[in-house]
C-alpha cells in the first residue's frame, strides 16, 4: 500500500512521517510519536479522551483520518505547558482533586482549555455544556467543574493565582483539601499507562473470541494464521504448560477456552505479530469448528431439572450459596401485626472504566515472566498464573500499572495469562490493548440479581422477622461470585437489628457474560431490596421513613446478621445527617405538603438543560443595546 | 477497524469528480469523516477495508456558504459549530443553531458536516428536520464528457429510506440550497438517552412566523424525525395552524396529530407519547424564540397530560 508523506506541525515543532493512510491522528500522535497523553478510551468519539487542537479548533482525533492533519497545526496535551510547568487549568484540577484514575483527565484538560479559550467568561452551564463530549467514570464531574471555574477566574485576573496553590496545610488530612500526589502527572498526560508503554521489540496481540455462547470446540486450525508474514506466534490452551485455571474463588476459567466456550466473547485463541493490523487479519485465518450446545440464559433456568451443565465440576450449575440463619423465623413472623411480602431485581452493568484493559508481558533476562498490567489484584495473579504456566513463583512477576479507573472489573486475571504464553512462546515483549467493544464484551459485570422478601413488622414499625432469597447470575465463570454472595448476604437487611432472620444467596451458572466484582460487591443489590421494603414498610404503616429507619437501626450492643456484637455503630448519626441535608420534610411518604422543599436547593443536581450559550449570547446583546 | 489501501485529498471539484469516478467499486467518499470509523468496529460493520478513501475537506469550491437573494448555498464542507457561531446563518437559518448545539458535542461539530448528515440518511439524523423545514434542495454533481454537471433534488424526495438515498455513482452532494427565513424564531427538540452525543430517539424542527399583533400564526413549518423510515414535514399540522389566532388549545390539539404517523420499528408507544410534546414544545420553543415568554414547565405538563 501507498504510504501517506505527512507535513505538520505538533506543538510548535514541525514534523514529516511517512504513514499507513489507515491511521488515525490517534494512532500518528500515540505509534509514531509517542505522544501517549492522549488516550484511546473509545475509538468511536464517545469518551472524549483522544481530544486536541487541530487549527486551534478541538476535535477527537479517533475521528480523524491521518491524512487530514497535512499542514495542520496540533496541539495535545504535551503541549499546553513547558516541561516542567503546569497551565492555571491543569493546576486547578491539580488542587480541587479533578483527577481520579486519570485517565479521562488530559482530554478533560483539553476540554476546559477549549472551552475557556473559546469563552473567557464562560459560566458554569456553557462550560458543562462545552465539555459535553468528555466522559468521566470516577468523579462525578463536580470536582472538574469546580476546577474549571477556579482557573477561569485565575485566568481573568478575578481571582488571585494563589488561588491555585494547595489551602493551608491542616494537623489532619481528614476534612481537609489533599491534593493527590500523582495529579501533576495526570493532569500533564505524562503518566503511563500499560496502553501506553512500549518495548523495543514489542509484538501486538489480538484475540479470537468466540461467536457462540455454549459450544464444544471440535477443532482449532491456526495453521493459515501463522503463515501469515509479520505473525510470531499464535496460542491456544493446548500452549498451556501447567494447571489451566484462574478465578478469585474458585479457579474455573481457563486463559483461553478449553474443549467448549461458555459465553459470547470468550478468548478462543490469541496472535502476537508485527503490527496491531497483522495480528487482527491473522485472528480472522483461524478455523475453529463448532458444535453449539444448548445455553442456559436465565439463573431461574440453570437451577431446573436437567438443565444443560455449564461447568461439569458442578453439576447443579450453583457456584455458591451462602445461607445465613439468626433466631427464628416462624416465630417471628407469628408476632408480627403485618407482612410484606415482594420481589427486587437488578440488571447486569458494566464497570465502564475509561481505560480499557491492556497490558505487556516479557521475559526478562532472568526468565522471569514479567506482566505489566492495571490488575486491581497482583499478588493473587501472580500465583495463580506461576500454577498455570507451572513456573516457581520466583520465576513470575506482576507490576501493576496506573489503574484507569477499575471499580472491580479489573480484579480477573481475563488476559494477563494470554500475555505470559506468547511472551514464553517468543521471548519478545508482547502488547495486547482492549477495544472498548473488547472490554464490554469480554470483561465481568455487576450481577444481575431476583430477591424474593417477606418482611414481617409490629404496628409501631419494628421488623420482628426477614426471609430474604437472593437468585443471582454468575455467567460462565465463577470470577469473585461467591465474594459478591457472601457480601450480599452479610449486608442483605441493611444496618437493621432483626432478630428473626434467613437469608440465602445463590449464584448459578449461565451462558452470560461473567459477573464478578463491582463496586460494594453485592451490597448494592441487597440493599435496594432492603431500603424499598423500607419505604413501602414506612408507607403502609404511617410512619415517617426516617423514624422506621431509627426503631430498627444498629446500636451499640446490637447483633448483626451474621451475630457480630458491635461495641459501636454510626447509622443514627448517618440518619440525621441525611435527612438534614435532604431539607427532609417529616411525615409518612403519603403525606406531602404544597410545595416540594426538597427539590432545587443548594447540593441538588439540577436538570439538564441546553442552549447556555444562546441565554448568554442573548444577554451580551441586551448590554450591547444598553450601551449604544 | 477501518483499513484503505489510499487516501486522496483532491483539492478541486473537478479532480474530486475524477478521482471518485475512477475510484475502485467500494471505495468511499468522506468529508469530517465522523461516522465511518466508528462504523467500522465490532458490533457494527467490524472490520473494514477500502480500495480507496476520497476526502473532499480540501475541495476549494467546497468551502462556505453563499446568500442567493431567498435562498442560502450551503457548500457540502460546512460543519455543524459553524451554524452555531456565524452570525448571518444565525439570522438566515434561525433553527439551525439548536440543531447544532444538540448535535454530538463541541468537538465532533468542528468536523461533521451539514451535507454528510443528509447522504448518511439517518432516519434520526440530527440535520434533516431543520433543512426539511427550510425548503432545502440538494446538490449532486458529476462528470460528464469532462465537464461539471449538477442536478438538485428536494432534500424531502432525495432521502428515499434508512440509509438510502437518490446518490448515483459517481456522483457527489456538494451543496444544498435553503431559504432565507429571516425574521422567523426557531427551534430544535430531541430527545435521546444523554444531553451530548446522542442518537436522537426522536427529534423535531420549527420555524415560526407571527403577524404584527403577535396573536396569529402567519406562517409555521414543521418537520419531525426518528419516527419512521425518514425524516418528514408535517405539512397537514402546518395548514391546521396557518393563519389561526395561536391558543394554547390549538396548539396542543395540532400536537397530537404526528403521534398517529409514528411508524418505527422499536419503542413506538415511547415515541408517540413523546411526539406531541414535542411539536408543542418545538412551536413554544420558536415563539419563545421571537421573544414570547417561556412557558412554566407546569403549564407544558398539564396540557400534555
Amino acid at each position: 500500500m501507498p504510504d501517506l508523506n505527512i507535513d505538520f506541525t505538533v506543538n510548535g515543532r514541525k514534523v514529516a512521517r511517512k504513514v499507513d493512510p489507515s491511521r488515525r491522528l490517534l494512532d500518528l500522535l500515540r505509534d509514531d510519536l509517542t505522544l501517549t497523553g492522549t488516550k484511546e478510551g473509545c475509538g468511536a468519539g464517545e469518551c472524549g479522551t483522544c481530544s486536541v487542537f487541530v487549527d486551534g479548533k478541538l476535535v477527537k482525533s479517533c475521528l480523524m483520518p491521518a491524512a487530514k492533519a497535512q499542514g495542520a497545526d496540533i496541539e495535545t496535551v504535551e503541549g499546553l505547558a513547558a516541561p516542567g510547568e503546569l497551565t492555571p487549568v491543569q493546576r486547578a484540577f491539580h488542587k480541587t482533586g479533578a483527577s481520579q484514575c486519570g485517565f479521562c483527565i488530559p482530554g478533560m484538560v483539553m476540554a476546559a482549555t477549549s472551552a475557556l479559550r473559546e469563552n473567557p467568561n464562560a459560566g458554569i452551564e456553557e462550560i458543562k455544556e462545552r465539555m459535553g463530549g468528555n466522559i468521566c467514570r470516577c468523579t462525578g464531574y463536580t470536582k472538574i467543574f469546580e476546577a474549571v471555574e477556579i482557573a477561569r477566574d485565575v485566568i481573568a485576573g478575578k481571582l488571585p493565582q494563589t488561588a491555585l496553590n494547595q489551602d493551608g496545610a491542616a494537623s489532619s488530612f481528614i476534612g481537609h483539601n489533599t491534593r493527590r500526589l500523582d495529579a501533576p502527572s495526570k493532569v500533564s498526560g505524562r503518566l503511563k499507562y500499560a496502553g501506553d508503554m512500549d518495548m523495543q521489540g514489542m509484538l501486538h496481540m489480538q484475540v479470537l473470541r468466540s461467536p457462540h455462547a455454549h459450544a464444544r470446540i471440535v477443532k482449532i486450525d491456526t495453521s493459515r494464521a501463522e503463515a501469515l508474514p509479520g505473525v510470531h506466534c499464535v496460542i491456544t490452551s493446548e500452549d498451556v504448560p501447567g494447571t489451566d485455571g484462574f478465578g478469585v474463588f474458585v479457579h474455573d476459567q481457563p486463559i483461553m477456552a478449553r474443549g467448549k466456550v461458555r459465553h459470547v466473547g470468550e478468548a478462543v485463541a490469541a496472535v502476537a505479530a508485527d503490527t496491531v493490523r497483522i495480528a487482527r487479519e491473522a485472528t480472522r485465518l483461524i478455523e475453529v469448528e463448532y458444535e453449539e450446545l444448548p445455553g442456559l440464559y436465565d439463573p431461574e433456568d440453570a437451577l431446573k431439572e436437567g438443565a444443560p451443565v455449564i461447568h461439569d465440576y458442578a453439576a447443579d450449575n450453583v457456584v455458591k450459596h451462602i445461607p445465613v440463619r439468626k433466631g427464628d423465623i416462624e416465630k417471628g413472623f407469628a408476632e408480627a401485626d403485618i407482612i410484606l411480602t415482594d420481589d427486587f431485581s437488578t440488571q447486569q452493568v458494566e464497570h465502564a472504566y475509561l481505560e480499557p484493559e491492556a497490558g505487556i508481558a516479557y521475559v526478562d533476562h532472568d526468565d522471569v515472566v514479567t506482566v505489566i498490567s492495571p490488575s486491581q489484584n497482583i499478588t493473587h495473579h501472580r500465583h495463580m498464573l506461576s500454577h498455570i504456566i507451572d513456573k516457581p513463583i520466583n520465576k513470575v512477576r506482576f507490576i501493576m500499572s496506573p489503574v484507569g479507573g477499575g471499580f472491580g472489573g479489573k480484579e480477573d486475571m481475563i488476559y494477563q495469562g494470554m500475555l505470559a504464553l506468547a511472551a514464553m512462546k517468543t521471548h519478545r515483549p508482547i502488547k495486547l490493548v482492549f477495544t472498548r467493544e473488547e472490554s464490554f464484551i469480554a470483561s465481568a459485570k455487576r450481577h444481575p440479581s431476583r430477591t424474593h422478601y417477606k418482611m414481617g413488622l409490629t404496628r409501631d414499625g419494628r421488623i420482628t422477622a426477614i426471609e430474604f432469597s437472593m437468585l443471582s447470575d454468575g455467567g460462565a465463570y465463577g470470577m469473585s461470585s461467591e465474594g459478591v454472595m457472601r457480601k450480599a448476604a452479610i449486608l442483605s437487611c441493611g444496618p437493621y437489628e432483626i432478630h428473626n432472620l434467613k437469608v440465602d444467596t445463590r449464584v448459578v451458572y449461565t451462558n452470560n457474560t461473567p459477573s464478578g466484582a463491582f463496586r460494594t460487591f453485592g451490597g448494592m443489590q441487597a440493599q435496594f431490596a432492603t431500603e424499598s421494603m423500607m419505604d413501602m414498610a414506612a408507607e403502609k404503616l404511617g410512619l415517617d421513613p426516617f423514624e422506621i429507619r431509627r426503631r430498627n437501626m444498629m446500636k451499640a450492643g446490637s447483633l448483626t446478621h451474621t451475630q457480630q456484637k458491635l461495641n459501636s455503630a454510626s447509622i443514627g448519626t448517618v440518619l440525621e445527617a441525611a435527612e438534614k441535608a435532604c431539607r427532609w420534610e417529616s411525615g409518612a411518604p403519603t403525606v406531602r405538603g404544597e410545595t416540594r422543599g426538597d427539590l432545587g436547593g443548594p447540593d441538588t443536581r439540577q436538570p439538564c438543560t441546553l442552549g447556555a450559550r444562546f441565554a448568554e449570547a442573548a444577554t451580551q446583546i441586551e448590554k450591547a443595546k444598553v450601551a449604544s | 477497524m477501518l483499513t484503505c489501501d489510499t487516501y486522496l485529498m483532491p483539492t478541486t471539484l473537478k479532480d474530486a469528480l475524477q478521482v471518485w469516478a475512477d475510484a475502485p467499486e467500494g471505495s468511499r467518499l468522506v468529508a469530517g469523516a465522523t461516522d465511518i470509523l466508528p462504523w467500522a468496529r465490532d458490533g457494527r460493520a467490524g472490520d473494514v477495508h477500502l480500495p480507496c478513501m476520497v476526502d473532499i475537506t480540501r475541495v476549494s469550491e467546497l468551502q462556505g456558504y453563499e446568500v442567493q437573494g431567498d435562498r442560502v448555498r450551503l457548500n457540502a464542507n460546512m460543519v455543524f459549530q459553524q451554524f452555531l457561531e456565524d452570525e448571518t446563518l444565525i439570522r438566515l437559518l434561525p433553527n439551525m443553531p439548536y440543531c447544532a448545539a444538540w448535535f454530538a458535542d463541541d468537538q465532533i461539530r468542528q468536523q461533521a458536516t451539514l451535507v454528510g448528515n443528509i447522504v448518511n440518511a439517518s432516519p434520526a439524523g440530527d440535520g434533516l428536520p431543520p433543512v426539511l423545514t427550510l425548503n432545502g434542495e440538494i446538490e449532486l454533481a458529476r462528470l460528464q464528457d469532462g465537464a461539471v454537471v449538477t442536478r438538485r433534488l428536494p432534500v424531502a424526495d432525495f432521502v428515499t429510506g434508512p440509509g438510502r438515498t437518490e446518490l448515483d455513482a459517481g456522483e457527489i452532494a456538494t451543496a444544498v440550497y435553503v431559504d432565507a427565513m429571516e425574521g422567523y424564531g426557531g427551534s430544535f427538540q430531541k430527545v435521546g438517552m444523554r444531553r451530548s452525543l446522542v442518537i436522537s430517539a426522536v427529534c423535531c424542527a420549527a420555524l415560526v412566523r407571527t403577524d404584527a399583533s403577535g396573536k396569529v400564526f402567519e406562517d409555521i413549518r414543521l418537520s419531525i424525525g426518528g419516527i419512521g423510515p425518514r425524516p418528514i414535514r408535517l405539512h397537514d399540522i402546518e395548514e391546521m395552524l396557518r393563519g389561526q389566532e395561536m391558543t394554547r388549545e390549538l396548539v396542543a390539539q395540532a400536537s397530537l396529530k404526528p403521534a398517529e404517523l409514528v411508524a418505527s420499528r422499536s419503542r413506538v408507544e415511547y415515541r408517540r407519547a413523546v411526539t406531541s410534546g414535542f411539536v408543542e414544545a418545538a412551536i413554544e420553543d420558536a415563539l419563545v424564540a421571537l421573544g414570547a415568554p417561556k412557558p412554566e414547565p407546569e403549564q407544558r405538563e398539564t396540557l400534555n397530560a
